[in-house]
């Protein structure tokens, strides 16, 4: 029943390769948030009326994947599905590795990052009434708990990550819907007030999560020369359809809510304003028609070449469904009084990219995927490679541990449901 | 304990931005740059914002002075996860930049757009009183003569004019206001005890018709305008 795990071994050109370059983009955005931190965040794009930029869209949908990513190990180590074992592993993996990212994002994103502390002192320096000062229980205990999850996969114990699995993902949940809060309970921001949002972030969160594991898996497994089972793809394609069916249930409610009543206003500049190309061409376009004409079509749904490119394009949808809340939603300007504003005071925010704000987001992204390699190299996270599979090694990034003499006759590769 | 507040007579206002300039200046808050207010990168406390309605022939133009409102319920402090911004006994809301983050969730509550970032080290020449006198250093928190970049700022009422005048004993909102009531050329501000049933805002209140901005949010506001 047990599935053997291997570490790589992280000896080819490619890897060394990939690894030099993340850490050199790593490198340059770790330099790129010194500058700003000494300058200030005027290097930034965001402003006093978009006061959150990249670094928050970043950490929203950073926990996004790594909720989802860990909800969905919970089907092997709590509902016992055996047909996601070899990928399970790097799943909880995954989640770890992108709630960190998603807390060095916040971290950054602060003005003065040096009093991060500040937001765990719970209950003696904390306001406890803030959804951040919330959200910092639910992030570092979410943290915790998946590590102490990893630990207790490794140790192999099956009932106690089945106890620590149940745990950590109704954590998972909670983190999620805290992140909601953070935008859904802001009254001032009409195009955010909404009781939904909590269950729109983790319908978003199982969306991207499930997107970004099939792409991270097929992509691990394709390039270390491991054998890649269709079927394993293909169901995880039909979860990412349910899931993507229930964020477009709930984006419509979400936006037919704000229609309905007078207070339209801003949920109108959502839909139809300047940046609205975003909504309809990235965030339902790329996030929810074209995997869904993709995932729909029974030609395509049991390739995994289609299925990866529908993951491809929810995880790039789910991405600009973030950016579009907190830079376009913040936009549109408050009504103070009755009638035009006039001059800046009335005018809707704008948001220029800087490249200080975009080296420190592709160097965190390139940090946390170093991490991940760094991982699969360190730690047993890979299902064994099969030896009659050698040639479909691509070489680029991989090649497998030859002295690693796993029993493949007794690892079952997850292939037996029952 | 006294609850502050300020009443504006919208009627005597007439927009010449006296009050911005004497926040900026007391305060000390950076003016920085054409280019920075364009971008809405500089911090203001106080704003004067012109408001139109109706069509030509039939326009009109309402000037709506706006300090921070110093709510009673104020979605700032319920948002601080740092204790950083906090309603004083006095009803004044507080921001303290040493505990503050810096985290903006406050700028993204506020229904006023009262809040601002600092987004840079203000350069030197940018301060209206790069070296505040030193009889100044007894006075609380404030001054804060250098900012650092990263916290945000807010209106406060002139608190330390108030805390002083408490201290010294003698009437505030006759002898002692806040900077932009002091600096109306209209004599449009008046700053008093909302609870003082005496007080010449309390006075107002009763006798004038007026009006709280967005009243929807239920925030209740206490600053007040009297309308035209």
């Amino acid at each position: 029943m047990t599935t053997e795990f291997v570490a790589l071994e992280g000896k080819t050109r490619g890897y060394r390769f990939l690894t030099a370059v993340l850490a050199v983009i790593a490198v340059a955005g770790f330099v790129s948030f010194i500058i700003s931190y000494l300058q200030g965040h005027q290097l930034f794009g965001s402003n006093n009326v978009i006061p959150w930029g990249m670094p928050i869209v970043l950490t929203i949908y950073l926990i996004g994947l790594s909720a989802g990513s860990l909800i969905l190990s919970s089907l092997t180590y709590v509902f016992g599905r055996e047909k996601y074992r070899p990928i399970a592993r790097m799943a909880v993996f995954l989640a770890i590795v992108l709630i960190f990212g998603a807390m060095l994002s916040i971290a950054i994103d602060l003005g003065r990052p040096e009093k991060f502390w500040r937001l765990f002192m719970f209950f003696y320096m904390n306001n406890m009434k803030s959804m951040f000062a919330i959200n910092g229980i639910l992030y570092g205990g979410y943290f915790i708990i998946s590590l102490i999850y990893l630990g207790i996969i490794f140790s192999g114990s099956q009932r106690a990550s089945r106890i620590t699995g149940i745990i950590a993902v109704g954590w998972a949940v909670l983190v999620h819907m805290g992140t909601g809060a953070i935008f859904g309970f802001i009254a001032a921001r009409e195009a955010w007030f909404s009781p939904v949002k909590p269950l729109e972030f983790l319908a978003a969160a199982l969306t991207s999560g499930v997107a970004l594991l099939i792409v991270a898996v097929t992509l691990t497994l394709v390039l270390s020369g491991r054998e890649l089972k269709k079927d394993v793809v293909a169901s995880l394609g039909r979860l990412l359809t349910y899931f993507i069916v229930i964020l477009l249930i709930l984006i419509i409610v979400d936006k037919l809510t704000h229609l309905y009543s007078p207070h339209r206003e801003a949920t109108l500049y959502m839909l139809t304003g300047q940046y609205s190309w975003m909504f309809w061409g990235l965030q339902i376009g790329l996030g929810v028609i074209i995997p869904l004409a993709i995932l729909l079509t029974p030609k395509f749904n049991k390739k995994i070449g289609w299925v990866v490119a529908a993951a491809v394009s929810v995880v790039i949808g789910v991405f600009f469904e973030r950016y579009y809340l907190v830079i376009p939603g913040a936009a549109y300007p408050q009504h103070y009084y009755p009638g035009k504003i006039e001059g800046v005071w009335g005018a809707t925010g704008s948001f220029a990219l800087t490249p200080a704000e975009m080296v420190l987001s592709v160097g965190i992204i390139a940090f946390l995927v170093f991490i991940f390699i760094m991982g699969l190299k360190y730690l047993e996270l890979l299902p064994p490679r099969e030896p009659a599979k050698e040639a479909v090694k691509e070489g680029e990034e991989e090649a497998e541990p030859a002295d690693n003499t796993t029993d493949i006759g007794e690892g079952q590769q997850g292939n037996d449901e029952k | 304990m006294a609850r502050w507040g300020m009443v504006i007579d919208l009627s005597k206002c007439t927009g010449c931005q006296s009050c911005s300039v004497a926040c900026k200046a007391e305060n000390n808050v950076p003016h920085g740059s054409p280019e920075e207010h364009e971008k809405r990168q500089t911090p203001f406390w106080h704003k004067v914002i012109a408001v139109s309605s109706g069509e030509y022939p039939t326009v009109r133009i309402d000037l709506i002075p706006m300090p921070c409102m110093h709510c009673d319920d104020a979605p700032c402090v319920t948002v601080c996860p740092a204790k950083a911004t906090y309603r004083r006994e006095d009803g004044i809301v507080i921001q303290d930049f040493r505990r503050c983050i810096g985290c903006k969730y406050c700028i993204v509550a506020c229904p006023y757009g009262a809040r601002s970032f600092n987004y840079k080290e203000p350069d030197e020449e940018e301060y209206q009183r790069p070296d505040p006198p030193s009889e100044r250093a007894d006075r609380g928190i404030w001054p804060f003569p250098h900012r650092i970049h990263g916290v945000v700022e807010k209106c406060t009422f002139c608190f330390h004019r108030i805390d002083e005048a408490v201290k010294e004993g003698k009437k505030v909102g006759e002898e002692v206001v806040p900077a932009c009531a002091e600096a109306c050329p209209a004599h449009a501000i008046y700053f008093g005890d909302l609870d003082d049933a005496g007080s010449q805002v309390s006075r107002l209140l009763a006798s004038r018709q007026w009006l709280r901005l967005r009243e929807e949010m239920g925030t209740s506001p206490k600053v007040f305008y009297l309308t035209r």
